[in-house]
């Protein structure tokens, strides 16, 4: 008996003081975190200021609530085995703004990676500077995984879907999902906080003009267990701004209708349709994705075409055989080329990019030399011929059944 | 392939056509542009059909391709709608624009300066000319 009372009041106690340890542990090591406003505009500057246990770093995690869809294809080949995995990992859950601040003491490792280039890694700068203890939102992100092929491509496919990973696996894939979306450490990660002696910090983040409307969460970390409560701020778009869902950005959405006007139109006067122009246009100033880009700018050119085919069908312009047997072929190419603008990086997008417009300036060169001109003066003014012939047809035609309803 | 065209025959040499046109139709739909430019030559020079039957055909062909890409990038989940609106919008109206336009211009000279354009903008994309980040 005696011993069971004893053995209940050490229990009891025991509990007692490791309670009251936590307790403790808490009140020191509690972290803070408080924003200047609720809302921003584009372009404003986020004030923030906190507490942290002395002596400790802290991390800043700053996330978009929106989400994105980003893919890559995992074409490198592999040290240990040499072969090349050909995996293509898609994440629909990538926020499309994303900021972890660190200390400013940490300005030499942080520049150590930026030095590298274009061959920085999101994980190395994480490890580097101990910035992975707030890589929270992103980790979260559902990323799927296939087994590609080149089979598989030319059949259209993503190829296999594999096993969903697991926590860790998926952590690890989101890091070049994040560096496929935002390209530059500076766009991911500035070491900007100032950390005083007590444990008081302040940082400044600049909010691009064309961030994600919406909410944010914004948290600072010390550790895996310490962090702050997140604290929320909204982004408000100003005048004729609106958020482009799938690019993932805010525009003046003046800008980019203007520059689809007028580039559109000199692709009419030069014969060429606007696709060319505005795609690289649209990658260089506004850094929409490539895919996003090809796959919005692609489907616009259906009006033009389809009332061009309306055009020359009433006149009966068109050889139907022809155009269907080349069309099937071509339908054949549309289906595998989308899934190729997906399976390639920016870079070869831009460099197999480049080179057909050095190729269409070499054509439209050629078109452009007197032998050409003659010839084709010739072939328009047969052209125009047939065309006027074409029309008569087709009025006296009208006539002809519009009498015939009369009667 | 035999076909007929306002009462003349012509010879199509349909392995060419349909090879050339299978890998312009890959080529436009990756990166997302039309493709006449490349199509017409294909039929005039390498099939050797004479212009007046190419224009009405060859526009009748790409549409296929952009059919098909366009319901393949909807799929994917690539196509950001408010961009497609502008974008469609810019391209309605230059193709309203661009006629008035062009019979006020030489034709030549509009063909130089879009040679001098598409040779920078291939440069810039290559990296030859830099462009900021």
């Amino acid at each position: 008996m005696k011993i069971l009372i004893f053995l209940a009041i050490a229990i009891s106690l025991h509990t007692g003081i490791a309670m009251a340890q936590t307790e403790q542990q808490e009140l020191a090591a509690q972290v803070t975190l408080t924003l200047d406003k609720k809302e921003y505009a584009g372009g404003e500057v986020i004030k923030i200021k906190g507490t942290a246990p002395p002596g400790r770093p802290v991390y800043i995690e700053i996330a978009s609530e929106k989400k994105v869809q980003v893919s890559r294809l995992d074409s490198r080949r592999d040290p240990d085995t040499g072969k090349i995995p050909y995996i293509f990992y898609l994440s629909k859950d990538i926020p499309p703004l994303y900021m972890i601040l660190m200390p400013k003491e940490l300005e030499e490792a942080y520049k150590l990676e930026v030095a590298k280039g274009k061959d920085w890694s999101v994980s190395r700068m994480l490890t580097s500077t101990g910035a992975d203890v707030a890589y929270i939102t992103p980790a979260k992100a559902k990323v799927d995984r296939w087994q590609a092929s080149i089979m598989a491509t030319i059949l259209g496919s993503r190829g296999d879907q594999l096993e969903p990973m697991d926590e860790k696996g998926n952590r690890r894939q989101s890091m070049p999902l994040m560096k496929a979306r935002y390209r530059w450490p500076e766009r991911m990660f500035a070491p900007t906080i100032e950390i005083k002696e007590d444990g008081t910090f302040t940082a400044e983040y600049k909010l691009p003009d064309n961030a994600p409307s919406g909410s944010y969460t914004v948290i600072a970390v010390v550790d895996r267990e310490l962090k702050s409560a997140p604290a929320t701020f909204k982004h408000d778009l100003g005048f004729a701004q609106l958020y482009f869902d799938r690019a993932g950005q805010s525009l003046n959405i003046i800008g980019p209708f203007l520059l689809a006007v007028v580039v559109c139109t000199f692709g009419v006067v030069m014969g060429a349709g606007g696709g060319f122009i505005l795609n690289p246009l649209l990658i260089f100033i506004y850094g929409i994705p490539h895919a996003i880009v090809a796959g919005s700018v692609l489907p616009s050119v259906l009006f033009s075409q389809g009332t061009g085919i309306y055009n020359y069908s009433k006149i009966k312009f068109i050889n139907w055989k022809l155009g269907v047997s080349i069309g099937i072929a071509m339908l054949a190419g549309g289906f595998i080329g989308p899934k190729l603008t997906e399976m390639i990086t920016l870079e070869q997008y831009k460099f197999l990019f480049g080179w057909v417009l050095l190729i269409l300036a070499a054509i439209m060169l050629w078109q452009t030399t007197p032998g050409y001109i003659a010839k084709s003066a010739k072939d328009q003014a047969i052209l125009k011929e047939f065309k006027k012939r074409a029309e008569e047809a087709a009025a006296k035609k009208a006539a002809k059944s519009e009498e015939g309803g009369k009667l | 392939m035999k076909i007929q065209f306002w009462g003349q025959e012509f010879k199509a040499n349909m392995i060419v056509g349909c090879t050339g046109g299978f890998l312009i139709a890959i080529m436009s739909s990756m990166f997302g542009f039309g493709g006449g430019p490349f199509m017409v030559p294909l039929m005039t020079v390498l099939m050797g059909l004479p212009m007046y039957v190419v224009v009405g055909s060859s526009l009748l062909a790409i549409f296929f391709n952009t059919l098909m890409a366009s319901s393949r990038v909807v799929g994917f989940g690539n196509v950001d709608f408010l961009l497609f609106g502008f974008m469609a919008a810019g391209a309605v109206l230059g193709g309203f624009l661009g006629p008035q336009i062009s019979k006020r211009l030489n034709p030549l000279w509009v063909k130089r300066v879009a040679v001098v354009g598409l040779t920078i903008l291939g440069l810039m994309l290559l990296g030859v000319i830099p462009t900021p980040k």
